[in-house]
């Protein structure tokens, strides 16, 4: 954990005492260099459980992947800043990174942590960085609005969490993972009980986000820059996620009936958010909607609560972390170009950016979840332990997946195809950085067709 | 100096000499519309929209530079390096490197040998005319159930 860590918060002298001209390279090769290091905890020293060398920082099959994901994705966030910071002072790029830097270091202590209240003062602090990157370096003036609802929304669900964990403090003495595990079924028979089930689970309901409480992700996706949309779509939503997965181990003979109006929202939240991507005209918009019915399957499947809907959760939160990131990349490279996110503005892309039209071919093919990519193999067990649970949900899922397929397509015709728009004179070409930049996206998702044991959690 | 000069002629002659002394060459045929479209088409004539706040214009970083990779506006050299380090530690180091060790992980949980000593014990079974299975998991003799009736 250290030898992933330490380089990590050495990024930060290197930030600042790097000269201007070497800040993008240095800050690129380290971050690549930590993210090569930390394939180094897939090798996972017992058969079983955590791996540990203290009692407060530790690895098992399923915050692994998660942790991998964090390191990988920081160098792609540095390549896809670097042009749209670059006409600014050295000072604020060295700021730039530094956020992003230190949202790196608070998720790997909440992705590691194994102390509950570790990790929620990490979860709470990664909002801090991210608010400051949407709001300062957002390019509309709805940032303010966006980053207000973001903070506001995930607060407003961490707050019972809070009070929630304090009150499991009190009664089980421990709030450790590595003991809670082993810990008598708590009695949870009152009102109070299911209460403090509900606001266990909230904040992380709100974060994944569920389709009720799912308005902030569409605001913060579009206003944040490219950086932050990246870490957002790929890692944040993901801690909703994972926290929801180690909380589940406590809560559970209340889950079993208090889960259900939960799984039909997030079911019911793939098709209209699916519904509203097949009507947007904003290119972030769209990618960010879609996110929303990616993660109502994986809520679906953590509130089921059996090993393969653990496992399809997991799957499926490493592949749309990567190929959500993937696009939203490819939205920006349209965005400096044409500086606008009408997705009418800037069509017929294929025929000027031929290579480019192979990355958002592969990206949406990824999206729509063709096999054999770990998304399709993702959503195939949520679908599955869905049906297993309530037949009827396959009417539901299986929409879905049409839908999703639906604006998969829509989204790559309406970008790549058609002829080429008259009121566009010229568009820089592609650089190399950006073609370096999908193919590190995109090669890992490739790769793990070849060994989705790496993803599969500790269930299976 | 006329055997010196026409030595190294052939090479000279080969040398454009216009690229090197920064000045542009316009081509003349005809472009076809969608290598025109690829190229900032310098026949329009710049908009006070397309100035920044200072007066400078969007300038395409490929007319000073190109060979410009996307890293380093100004400084070529940078630019270069940045791409070569981007490059080696993201692909060489990260992907390949990192791809190979992944291969070699152990094999985690005993998932790959269970599935081969299922299939050799089904071949050795299917050839010496067992069934495959037992249908008790526990000896039925061995499990001692208390006896009915009140207790």
């Amino acid at each position: 954990m250290l030898k992933v860590l330490v380089p990590t918060l050495m990024l930060f002298p290197t930030i600042w005492l790097s000269s201007p001209k070497w800040l993008w390279p240095t800050a690129t090769a380290q971050s690549l260099l930590i993210a090569f290091i930390s394939l180094a905890w897939l090798k996972w020293a017992s058969e079983t459980g955590w791996s540990t060398s203290n009692m407060y920082l530790a690895t098992d099959p399923l915050s692994t992947p998660l942790l991998v994901l964090t390191c990988w994705l920081l160098p792609l966030m540095i390549l896809a800043s670097q042009n749209h910071i670059y006409s600014e002072p050295v000072s604020r790029q060295r700021l730039y990174i530094t956020l992003l830097a230190s949202l790196q270091t608070f998720l790997i202590m909440a992705f590691g942590a194994t102390e509950v209240i570790m990790f929620y003062i990490m979860f709470e602090a990664t909002l801090i960085p991210t608010l400051i990157i949407i709001t300062r370096w957002g390019n509309q003036t709805e940032r303010l609005n966006a980053g207000t609802y973001f903070l506001f929304y995930t607060l407003a669900g961490s707050l019972p969490l809070l009070v929630a964990l304090l009150l499991l403090q009190q009664t089980t003495g421990t709030l450790s993972m590595l003991i809670l595990q082993y810990s008598q079924p708590l009695t949870l028979d009152t009102w109070g009980h299911s209460i403090w089930w509900a606001g266990c689970l909230i904040a992380f309901l709100v974060k994944m986000p569920l389709y009720g409480v799912h308005l902030w992700l569409p605001k913060a996706h579009v206003e944040a820059p490219v950086a932050g949309s990246m870490v957002l779509a790929a890692v944040l939503l993901k801690l909703g996620g994972y926290g929801m997965m180690r909380m589940m181990i406590m809560l559970d003979p209340l889950s079993k009936e208090l889960a259900y109006p939960f799984i039909i929202l997030a079911l019911w939240g793939i098709l209209m958010t699916g519904s509203i991507c097949l009507r947007q005209t904003d290119l972030k918009s769209l990618i960010a909607y879609s996110s929303v019915s990616h993660m109502g399957l994986v809520a679906g499947g953590i509130l089921i609560q059996t090993p393969w809907g653990f496992t399809g959760a997991i799957i499926l939160m490493i592949a749309h972390g990567l190929v959500s990131s993937a696009l939203f990349c490819l939205a920006n490279t349209a965005y400096e170009r044409t500086h606008s996110r009408t997705m009418l503005l800037a069509r017929g892309l294929q025929m000027v950016f031929p290579l480019t039209a192979v990355w958002w071919f592969i990206a949406n093919l990824a999206n729509l979840a063709l096999p054999p990519l770990p998304n399709l193999m993702g959503e195939i067990m949520i679908i599955t332990t869905l049906f297993s649970w309530s037949p009827w949900t396959i009417v539901l899922t299986g929409l879905g997946t049409l839908i999703t397929a639906a604006y998969s397509l829509y989204l790559f015709l309406m970008t790549q195809r058609g002829p080429a728009p008259n009121h566009i004179k010229g568009l820089s070409p592609f650089h190399t950085r950006e073609h370096l930049l999908m193919v590190l996206h995109l090669i890992p998702v490739i790769l793990l067709v070849a060994k989705p044991e790496l993803v599969w959690g500790w269930c299976h | 100096m006329a055997s010196r000069l026409s030595r190294i002629w052939p090479v000279v002659s080969r040398v454009r000499w216009s690229s090197a002394l920064g000045t542009r060459c316009v081509s003349q045929t005809p472009k076809s519309s969608a290598a025109g479209a690829a190229v900032v088409s310098d026949l329009q004539p710049v908009s006070p929209a397309l100035q920044d706040s200072h007066g400078h214009t969007e300038v395409n970083p490929f007319e000073t530079n190109p060979d410009f990779h996307g890293f380093h506006h100004h400084d070529s050299f940078v630019d270069e390096w940045n791409m070569r380090l981007a490059f080696f530690f993201g692909i060489s180091v990260a992907i390949v490197i990192g791809g190979t060790f992944i291969h070699y992980l152990p094999d985690h949980g005993m998932r790959q040998w269970a599935r081969r000593e299922a299939e050799r014990l089904i071949k050795q079974r299917e050839a010496e005319g067992l069934p495959l299975m037992t249908e008790n998991y526990y000896e039925p003799g061995k499990i001692i159930l208390p006896s009915s009736g009140d207790e």
